[in-house]
């Protein structure tokens, strides 16, 4: 409203300055900005104030040519996921930067998968594999052996074929426990033969039902005694060894009673949840209370048997000395730095002591416990402690040895090198001193003979790496060495022996020959009638000559004849030496030995 | 040396690997130049050592070495202190081989007497077969004659068993309770288990590497190869054993026939 107005109102004589009023809109009207954007009717509300509002004028950047490059070209390329592992057999687009020749790196981001491409043809060879399929990992499983299964692995409870199965069910689902647990259907194959014979039979061993923990428990037994075999523990690193230690250490009853327990939990019912709550706090509270009893008792305790005195206390008697002595008493107190003593806490020593000092006033204790004051305010604050102190000293000297005798775990064991054997001689040896024994326990024909075999076998005459287990496989094979030149050297005997044996056959022959044809006849006819007789009588002898060589015509003579005449034995003997003499060497010992053996012999007969 | 107090552990053996040997290289003007003050007459430089495997230190258990060379050369009875990390090792130059006897002395805690060992120098490429001697001349001239061999240590005293066995791992209850700690506790285990070598054997401890690399040939690669050439052998000494057994037989047989022929022809 207008003051014109208001003196058109009032009846108000309009004066001068009303009249140019309105011109003076007027005036300002005119040159009133045309604001754009606003529409006339809401400019002119705003009234005589311009309005405030000012229209934003939205003015575009200009482009700038000058930087711009050819736009990027894109093209729709082929590839395929080497993840599918179908070998690339499906073919998909999708677009991607065309790469200049010079440009190295086209943008990793990959475009949305195109349509399917069934065009293969030139474009062969440039198909790129996707990004994507290096995500493509698989769990690593244990792998195994048939040796290393039946050396490490062998569980009553699992066969080799579930073992598998199981292994090949981690790989395929990642060792998701719960997918294997539920895809886990091991059906063992029954033998071929049982099944046709009787159907129910072949059902007996079924699936047994494992559980989750059964399966675990199994997985990670293999898996940490592959890793072992791969790695002896000492040789793992840290996160390794850890890794070992936890699948080792597996318990599948505490996993099971775990989670037992959660199920437990998060089944309560709302009230239950409450009440169980109460009671903890109920027991926490107990907990408390019984812990500031003991408190209380304790310390009740350690105001009771305040240490006797046999100390002087005739310092103490005068006020004066009563005085020095509960200065002391709150001194000791303090320096406990107990709870702070009420005016009663304080006083009880305090009155205590004197009671005890009126009680006990012999003169003769009164002087040292002045002088065993300091040492007093030791001793009661040592109270709890003290008693303890030596016991735990005790224990650290007794326990001393201990930690050093500690068990060692296995692993420190291997780590240390540490064995422990029955009877030891003590002292520093070298392993390879154990071999260079074996050797010198041999006489030098016999070492020669051993080293030739091993030669023979291409085993260095010096082992390279004399360890535990190589000395240990060099003395089982040292063991069978010493057993092949044995049995070699019996065969030689044995050789000569039937060089020994033909020729003499031939000189019975020849003698034969020369008496008349009658002999080979006779010959003959027993060669033929009792075989099984002369294997018969042979074998006790053959054993013994396979036992001792070196007194086989004796046992040939007290075993092989059990009838003719001694007479004829020797001369038989006599005859069989003169032709083995060139190639037997030992004749001349062996024929005293049958003659003594038999003369034993008939003395025993 | 006096033994120490204490007793002996019984019936515990520790052992702890170790490689002794020789080097030699012939002198050559390019590769190996005679140094001067050498006599005309040498023709090699050699070196003889004793040392952990894989270049572990070997100080805690030997304290040092006695070198017992040929009398021809000066000063022919040299004792090596041991130095912490570092090889027991002599340099030498000559024209001849001989037999070295290397002592081993043992730390004062262990009681133990010196323990002699004889090691060949060897000059010349040496080996069962050519092959062998050719491959060793094809590496430079540098002739090599490592021995490796296990220290073994019958019942230690107390004292000395401590010291053989602590040191590379990290003592188990010790570790548990400060793991007990806020977060430190593993960083701590770390630093209690001992620096491994570049093969992987802990200091201080009786390990040996588990694979070769150059210059380390005794690892448990080699041990698994000599184990496997010895089950070889082994099956090869049984099956001769057993043909030997069968002809064994077969003489036998053979022997009672001809001695029942002569029984029945006497």
């Amino acid at each position: 409203m207008a003051s014109h107005d208001l003196r058109d109102v009032l009846s108000l004589p309009s004066d001068q300055a009303a009249g140019p009023r309105p011109s003076k809109k007027q005036k300002i009207n005119t040159p009133r900005p045309n604001l754009k954007g606003l529409a006339r009717e809401v400019q002119n509300l705003s009234g005589d104030n311009p309005i405030s509002i000012v229209p934003e004028v939205n003015v575009f950047k200009k482009r700038r040519y000058a930087s711009r490059k050819p736009a990027a070209r894109w093209e729709h390329r082929a590839f395929y996921n080497s993840g599918r592992g179908d070998d690339g057999a499906l073919v998909l687009r999708h677009w991607r930067r065309k790469e200049e020749p010079e440009t190295t790196e086209p943008a990793q981001t990959v475009g949305e998968e195109g349509a399917e491409s069934a065009s293969e043809g030139e474009k062969k060879p440039q198909i790129e594999d996707s990004a994507f399929s290096k995500y493509n990992v698989r769990v690593a499983v244990p792998q195994y052996s048939e040796d290393q299964y039946s050396s490490n692995l062998e569980n009553a409870n699992w066969t080799k074929e579930e073992t598998d199965y199981l292994l090949e069910l981690a790989r395929d689902y990642d060792i998701r426990w719960p997918i294997i647990w539920d895809r886990y259907d091991f059906t063992p194959k029954s033998a071929p033969g049982e099944n046709v014979e009787d159907e129910s039979k072949a059902v007996v061993p079924a699936s047994q039902t494992r559980t989750v923990e059964d399966l675990k428990a199994r997985y990670y037994e293999v898996a940490a005694k592959m890793m072992a075999v791969q790695k002896p523990a000492q040789y793992m690193t840290r996160p390794e060894f850890e890794l070992y230690e936890i699948m080792q250490n597996f318990d599948p009853a505490q996993e099971k009673a775990r989670k037992e327990f959660a199920l437990n939990t998060m089944s309560r019912s709302k009230d239950e949840a409450r009440e169980e709550e109460a009671l903890l706090l109920e027991i926490k509270r107990i907990l408390a209370r019984t812990e500031h009893f003991n408190e209380e008792r304790r310390e009740l305790y350690n105001r009771l048997d305040y240490p006797s005195t046999d100390a002087d206390i005739s310092t103490f008697k005068g006020s004066q000395g009563l005085q020095l002595l509960l200065h002391n008493l709150m001194n000791v107190d303090k320096s406990k730095k107990r709870r702070p003593i009420g005016p009663g806490d304080g006083q009880s020593p305090a009155t205590a002591v004197p009671g005890s000092a009126a009680s006990e006033s012999g003169p003769n204790r009164r002087e040292s416990i002045a002088a065993s004051v300091p040492g007093h305010r030791d001793s009661i604050a040592g109270t709890p402690a003290t008693p303890v102190e030596p016991v735990s000293a005790a224990n650290k000297k007794k326990g001393a040895p201990q930690p050093e005798r500690r068990k060692l775990t296995t692993l420190e064991e291997q780590t240390y090198g540490v064995s422990y054997h029955d009877r030891l001689g003590s002292g520093p040896t070298f392993r390879y001193e154990k071999i260079n024994k074996l050797y010198s326990h041999k006489s030098g024909q016999q070492q020669a003979r051993i080293t030739n075999v091993l030669a023979e076998l291409d085993i260095p005459a010096r082992l390279t790496m004399p360890t535990a287990s190589v000395s240990q496989h060099f003395e089982s094979l040292w063991g069978a060495v010493i057993k092949l030149v044995d049995l070699r050297k019996a065969s030689d005997r044995l050789d000569a022996d039937i060089k020994l044996e033909e020729a003499k056959h031939a000189e019975i022959a020849k003698a034969r020959a020369a008496r008349g044809d009658d002999g080979s006849n006779i010959q003959k006819s027993v060669e033929g009638g009792v075989p099984n007789g002369t294997a018969g009588i042979a074998s006790p002898a053959a054993s013994r000559a396979g036992s001792r060589p070196g007194s086989r015509p004796s046992t040939r003579a007290g075993g092989g004849d059990p009838a003719p005449d001694p007479g004829e034995g020797q001369d038989k003997d006599r005859l069989s030496v003169r032709p083995g003499s060139s190639g037997a060497h030992k004749r001349s010992a062996s024929v005293l030995s049958t003659t003594s053996d038999k003369s034993m012999k008939r003395q025993k007969k | 040396m006096a033994p120490p107090a204490g007793k002996r552990v019984k019936g515990v053996q520790v052992f702890r690997p170790f490689v002794y040997g020789t080097t030699a290289r012939p002198f050559d003007e390019k590769t190996n130049p005679k140094p001067p003050g050498v006599p005309d007459d040498h023709t090699h430089s050699w070196m003889v050592f004793v040392k952990g495997i894989d270049d572990v230190d070997v100080t805690y258990w030997l304290r040092r070495v006695q070198f017992k060379l040929h009398e021809s050369i000066p000063n022919h009875v040299r004792m090596i202190e041991g130095e912490k990390g570092k090889p027991f090792q002599i340099h030498e130059t000559g024209w001849g081989e001989f037999e070295i006897t290397i002592k081993l002395y043992y730390v004062p805690e262990s009681g133990e007497k010196p323990q002699t060992l004889y090691h060949h120098l060897r000059l010349h490429p040496y080996g069962r077969t050519e092959e062998e001697k050719e491959t060793m001349r094809l590496n430079g001239g540098e002739v090599i004659s490592w021995v490796y061999e296990e220290q073994i240590f019958n019942e230690p005293y107390e004292a000395f068993y401590d010291v053989l066995t602590s040191g590379a791992l990290p003592i188990p209850g010790a570790a548990a309770s400060k793991a007990g700690g806020k977060g430190k506790g593993s960083a701590k285990g770390k630093e209690q288990e001992a620096q491994r070598s570049e093969g992987g054997v802990l200091e201080r401890s009786a390990m040996i590497p588990m694979t070769n690399r150059p210059g380390q040939p005794f690892s448990r690669e080699t041990e698994q190869l000599e184990v496997k050439k010895l089950q070889e052998a082994m099956m090869k000494v049984q099956e001769m054993t057993k043909k030997m057994a069968v002809e064994l037989e077969k003489k036998n047989q053979r022997m009672q026939e001809l001695r029942a022929e002569s029984v029945k022809t006497a």
